[in-house]
């Protein structure tokens, strides 16, 4: 049997954890690009590697993917995967206010995708006393085989994951961004040790 | 004279966070609420002197809630404690009335602070 399966408590706290991280990501987004950012609940779930892809499947119909690894104390660590929608992908250059020029798309993106990610898990890891570092942020494009490829070399240690996925709608220009962060089970009971230290004190 | 407290968050631990950080004599009488939708019930039948209000939640969300009070001119002081920072979200918030914005995860100097400022303390 296996003891990944959160209780009532630990997921509320887990919530509760990436709800303050994901509103410090969304205030640095709103401010990068001078707009409002509107929220809505995160997702948490459990995956097993075979069906990553199916349950994927709707996100990787993204333009562009940019994924980055994170890796904390006591066993904490995941990958981080930030996704566009095609239609949102050629508004960003106009979003985020380059000079044509001055840096390529392919640069903004990871540029974007990068803030999001280190405020995401810097404020959740300093909640739970941890702190992060990241591997490079690398773009994986349109191309649906070469995500599938990077994700299969990610998954290629675990078989269970908690899956986290946060919508971050930039509702003025119909711009959207999805985070979607695999953790690992090793990880997550990890996580769930730190979490029950934290119930203990209520 | 004691002072009625309502706390709504659909958070069990952000609910505690709140509980803990009062003084005695404010939680003693505080009543919980999981979503905007039970604290309207809870504010349109009692006398509740004061609101801690989250923003966002199921069923119906914090603005929501301020939104209603207003429609309904039920008036107290509501202190906003929220993760969602955004400067705009802080003055549509204040524009409904709020009487504050706190930060999530609340702080006990900041929200001490805030129940002087407003005569509960």
């Amino acid at each position: 049997m296996s003891t990944f399966e959160l209780n009532e408590d630990q997921q509320d706290c887990l919530q509760e954890l990436i709800n303050v991280a994901m509103g410090q990501a969304s205030d640095q987004l709103a401010r990068y690009l001078d707009t409002f950012v509107y929220l809505k609940v995160p997702s948490i779930e459990p995956v097993n590697s075979e069906q990553l892809f199916e349950t994927l499947n709707q996100d990787l119909k993204a333009a562009a993917v940019v994924s980055q690894g994170f890796f904390g104390y006591e066993g904490i660590r995941g990958e981080a995967l930030l996704m566009y929608q095609p239609q949102d992908s050629h508004r960003l250059a106009d979003l985020l206010g380059y000079e044509a020029g001055e840096m390529t798309f392919d640069e903004q993106i990871i540029d974007l995708s990068s803030i999001l990610t280190t405020t995401f898990l810097n404020v959740f890891a300093s909640q739970i006393d941890n702190q992060m570092s990241y591997s490079a942020p690398r773009l994986l494009s349109a191309n649906n085989a070469k995500v599938s490829e990077h994700l299969n070399q990610q998954s290629f240690n675990w078989d269970l994951a908690l899956k986290v996925k946060i919508s971050y709608q930039v509702t003025d220009y119909s711009f959207n961004c999805d985070m979607v962060l695999l953790i690992p089970e090793e990880a997550i009971n990890n996580i769930k040790a730190v979490i029950d230290r934290i119930l203990e004190d209520f | 004279m004691s002072t009625n407290v309502l706390i709504c968050d659909d958070s069990n631990l952000a609910r505690k966070q709140v509980l803990r950080s009062l003084p005695e004599n404010l939680s003693k009488n505080a009543q919980l609420a999981t979503n905007g939708e039970e604290a309207l019930a809870i504010l349109r039948t009692q006398d509740i002197d004061v609101l801690f209000l989250d923003l966002t939640m199921p069923v119906i969300d914090g603005l929501g809630v301020l939104q209603t009070m207003k429609d309904e001119s039920i008036k107290l002081p509501v202190f906003v404690i929220s993760a969602d920072v955004q400067p705009e979200m802080q003055s549509r918030v204040l524009d409904l009335g709020a009487a504050a914005f706190l930060r999530k995860p609340v702080q006990l100097n900041t929200l001490t602070e805030n129940l002087q400022l407003h005569g509960f303390l």
